[in-house]
């Protein structure tokens, strides 16, 4: 119980006596006393070793499978062990965000070298050191481009749970959001006003869109276009910025972090350079001291809360350092083509399983190419499906309606698996 | 220090990955991209450069780290490993609720302690931080209002020691933002207070303890005027740790609160992040609640989908890997080693006060709660050493610097939290390292300017850094 605190009793008795004080709650004088007599109930404590089975009695009512179908918007990808040991080191663990530069150059350098991998793989000119998650990225992304019209649009075939947060964040600012149309599952080019139109590519259904002709519509009708992303599928696919997108985000979970349960991972923000001063939140730059040695430091901060306050360009302070320094010791060791893999993996078994199903009599709903995820007609055999196949271990893809499952294929799951799944779907449809 | 990709090699190839065991699926080459650059390196080489990197940063284990406002105590390492169980780490958040029943129960329990801490009834855990708490808690305020058809409710009233993150927040939710005077020990204008609140009132937000780190006395008078306008309180948790266990905000009037798991609750700030910053609420707020909400029912726990919710703020349940860790601190301290360290937190900080004020002028007539905050502009009419000239000559002296310049009310600022977990070894070394600094700014302030000499670098120049922003490399 008080394993983490480390006064003695006689360590205690001293520092009472030089602030000449009986005891320590004689501090609390402040309070007022009808405050003070109400007591707080709570449970006794506990030794570590008790904590640890408790704890981890939680964990073993959760169901961990032997292979994964299930993704949109969190991926079980395979985590080298070298990304656990490097960033588990206390110094990146423990210290807070690096607001004294001098002894914190390693953590700014990393920042500094994650904003330029996310560059990298989505084209742009800058990027923030992190948000929350790929949904409050595009939520605050569509933010940043806020002007006459107070309109924001969002296509249908986005993350739900994206959707609506952006929906959240544009409402509470008194923006109105317009739900844009998809057809056959991609997004219809909108040629009506508004400041930022939100889309995402792969979307939702894991269709690979025709990024060019929404922005296109977009930058005619005077708006600023949006990308959602899967950083992964940027090892393969030509990026946001070269198709015509002004800001591109994403949730950064699938660059070596595990699922957990939905979080912590991050929300990546990268925009065209005209954009920077926008960019919520933390940003890094390069440099130097008195004696011309590199360095790295917080900058911009004239759009931040803790000197603009109320007309700051967010609200954000804490962010999800950690799990962009993941992200960052993930990308160094993959490499170019060691990500190109990954993500080549991902898109040859999805493929398969696509065919595979197709073959079983759940042939895919959507025309058009893409990445690892894809919906299958499953003909009113939706929850029998998932069931069947959590039976075996499997955990199944997304039930979105009776007759819609939303499948994702990464690389770890086996070709074995996806014949286990394809049978299991023939079976439970014949 | 050579950046990741300057140490790369184009020879070098990166991990190797399993080739995959179908055939590979051919896009049609208009869809690619030309050329991707990452680091390539070798594993040995990505493992000594973040080593590396690591060695130029300072965490709690590395020393005392005072940093006012961010309760830098130390870290467990259990909750680490018990984050880590493939039962959490490996569990997709849309897995069906039967078949994730430890994930909801913690969750649950996580919240239900979490009420009996702050008197709260209700918690959601899906805002990331303490400013997405901030967000979500007066959305649930402004929908509260808007539910009883009171739309003119339309400001949020902010004392001026305040943290950035609050005037922020409200204009995020859409608010108007109405500044509220402090007395100099921080505490709010009752007067003014009476002449700012009205039919326009939607909430007013506060830290208790201030960011003075002193008991703001006259909360319950407070909470009685907000009230009496048919306002709301809000409490920003950041300084739960002086009082925890002790007084509950539920019972100091406040309606909604946001707690920083990553502050009070020992989980660690990863460098900037991830934190948690779950909001709790009094009954009549409960339905706005961002969906889904988990219930405990006779089959289990389930999600439930309200229909008044005042909208998600983040993907799924948010940093669940934070919530574990959180869960675990308050199982192991319980009820009585809560209390035990907000005391020892108090305690500590009135001690390394007391101490200090050897050295330099430090109101100590009224005792501090966990944090308190020093003035150095004596110091700087005296000799023109700064508080970030004392910071950074503390850094030479091996301590991590207080927050500095916050709150804002007070010129010079210096604010130290030692938190519970710091030793008072620790503490008497601080006192005397600040004790030679004074002493060292009054007979040589030079070579206090000339503060860090230790580190790998000396001060860097912010104005070119952001006149000339070089954000990529
Ligand atoms: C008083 C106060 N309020 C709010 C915040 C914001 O919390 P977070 O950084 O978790 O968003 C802080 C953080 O330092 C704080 O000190």
């Amino acid at each position: 119980m008080s394993d983490y605190i480390s006064l003695t009793d006689k360590e205690r008795e001293e520092m009472l006596s030089v602030l000449g004080v009986g005891s320590v709650r004689e501090l609390f004088a402040d309070i007022p006393a009808e405050l003070g007599r109400l007591k707080v109930r709570l449970s006794q404590g506990r030794t570590q070793k008790e904590t640890e089975e408790l704890v981890s009695s939680f964990a073993a009512r959760n169901k961990v499978y032997k292979s994964v179908f299930l993704g949109a918007g969190c991926y079980r990808h395979y985590i080298p062990a070298a990304v656990g040991a490097i960033v588990g080191r206390e110094e990146f663990l423990t210290a807070y965000t690096p607001y004294q530069p001098e002894i914190s150059q390693g953590i700014l350098q990393a920042m500094f070298e994650y904003q330029t991998m996310m560059c990298s793989l989505t084209g742009m000119d800058v990027s923030n050191a992190s948000h929350y998650s790929g949904a409050t990225a595009a939520a605050e992304a569509c933010l940043m481009c806020l002007g006459k019209t107070r309109t924001i649009g969002v296509y249908d075939n986005v993350n739900p749970d994206t959707l609506e947060t952006v929906a959240t964040y544009a409402r509470a600012r008194g923006v109105k959001v317009v739900v844009l149309p998809s057809s056959g599952g991609k997004a219809v080019p909108y040629e009506g006003e508004a400041d930022a139109v939100y889309m995402e590519s792969p979307n939702y259904f894991g269709l690979v869109e025709d990024v060019t002709a929404v922005a296109d519509a977009v930058h005619i009708a005077g708006g600023k276009l949006v990308v959602g992303c899967n950083p992964v599928s940027l090892a393969l696919f030509r990026t946001p910025a070269e198709l015509g997108a002004d800001i591109a985000v994403g949730d950064g979970q699938p660059l070596g972090l595990p699922m957990s349960f939905g979080g912590p991972s991050f929300g990546f923000i990268t925009a065209k350079k005209e954009f920077t001063r926008k960019l919520p939140g933390r940003i890094v730059g390069e440099t130097a001291d008195a004696e011309g040695r590199r360095a790295f430091v917080l900058t911009l901060q004239a759009r931040e809360q803790h000197i603009r306050r109320e007309k700051a360009s967010s609200n954000i302070c804490s962010n999800q350092a950690h799990a962009a320094l993941t992200a960052s010791v993930y990308l160094s060791l993959m490499g170019s083509a060691g990500l190109r893999a990954v993500a080549e993996t991902c898109a040859a078994n999805a493929h398969y399983l696509a065919d595979k199903l197709s073959e079983a009599g759940a042939p895919r709903v959507h025309k058009g190419e893409f990445f690892h995820e894809f919906v299958t007609d499953v003909k009113g055999k939706a929850a029998e499906i998932v069931c069947a196949l959590d039976r075996q271990d499997i955990l199944g893809g997304l039930v979105l309606s009776p007759d819609r499952i939303l499948w994702c294929c990464t690389e770890t799951v086996s070709k074995s698996d996806m014949d286990k799944v394809a049978e299991t779907v023939g079976r439970v449809l014949k | 220090m050579k950046t990741v990709f300057e140490k790369s090699s184009a020879e070098i190839k990166g991990m190797e990955m399993p080739a995959p065991q179908v055939e590979k699926h051919i896009f049609a080459e208009g869809l690619l991209r030309d050329g991707l650059r990452l680091p390539e390196l070798s594993e040995q080489e990505v493992a000594r450069h973040y080593t590396a990197l690591s060695k130029r940063a300072f965490g709690v284990d590395d020393g005392f780290y005072p940093l006012g406002s961010c309760t830098m105590k130390y870290n467990p390492k259990l909750h680490e490993k018990l984050a880590a169980l493939a039962g959490f780490a490996d569990v997709h958040p849309l897995t069906r609720a039967d078949k994730i029943q430890g994930s909801l129960a913690l969750i649950d329990t996580l919240n239900s302690y979490l009420c009996g801490i702050t008197g709260m009834d209700a918690f959601t855990t899906q805002p990331c931080a303490g400013a997405h708490g901030e967000f979500l808690g007066l959305l649930l305020i402004k929908a509260y209002h808007a539910s009883r058809g009171d739309g003119a409710r339309t400001k949020v009233i902010i004392p001026d020691s305040a943290h950035g993150t609050n005037p922020a927040s409200a204009v995020m939710a859409g608010f108007e933002v109405v500044h509220a005077g402090t007395d100099a020990s921080g505490d709010i204008d009752l007067d003014a207070l009476r002449a700012l609140v009205g039919a326009d009132t939607a909430a007013l937000m506060l830290t208790n303890p201030s960011t003075l780190g002193l008991f703001e006395k006259n909360v319950l008078k407070i909470a009685e005027i907000v009230h009496d306008a048919g306002g709301l309180m809000y409490y920003d948790g950041a300084n739960l740790n002086a009082v925890a266990g002790v007084v509950r905000p539920g019972d100091m009037g406040f309606d909604v609160v946001h707690l920083n798991l990553h502050k009070t609750f020992s989980a660690p700030h990863g460098g900037g992040g991830p934190g948690a910053g779950p909001v709790g609420c009094k009954k009549a707020l409960v339905p706005f609640l961002p969906n889904p909400r988990i219930a405990d029912t006779d089959e289990g726990f389930r999600f439930n989908y309200g229909k008044r919710s005042a909208g998600r703020v983040s993907a799924f349940y948010g940093n669940f890997g934070v919530l574990v860790k959180a869960l675990a601190y308050i199982v192991t301290l319980g009820g009585e080693g809560i209390a035990q360290a907000s005391e020892t937190a108090v305690l500590n900080a009135n001690y390394l006060r007391e101490k200090m004020s050897l050295h330099y002028p430090i109101d100590t007539s009224r005792p501090c709660m966990h944090e308190f905050v020093v003035s150095m502009k004596k110091l700087k009419d005296d000799t023109g050493v700064t508080a970030n000239d004392v910071a950074k000559a503390l850094i030479d002296r091996g301590i991590h610097p207080p927050t500095i310049y916050f709150p804002l009310i007070v010129e010079e600022a210096m604010m130290f939290e030692p938190t519970e977990t710091e030793t008072k070894e620790g503490l008497d070394r601080a006192a005397e390292a600040f004790g030679e600094i004074v002493r060292l700014a009054y007979a040589d302030p030079a070579a206090v300017k000339r503060a860090p000499v230790t580190t790998p670098i000396g001060r860097p120049d912010e104005a070119a850094a952001a006149r000339h922003p070089v954000l990529v490399g």
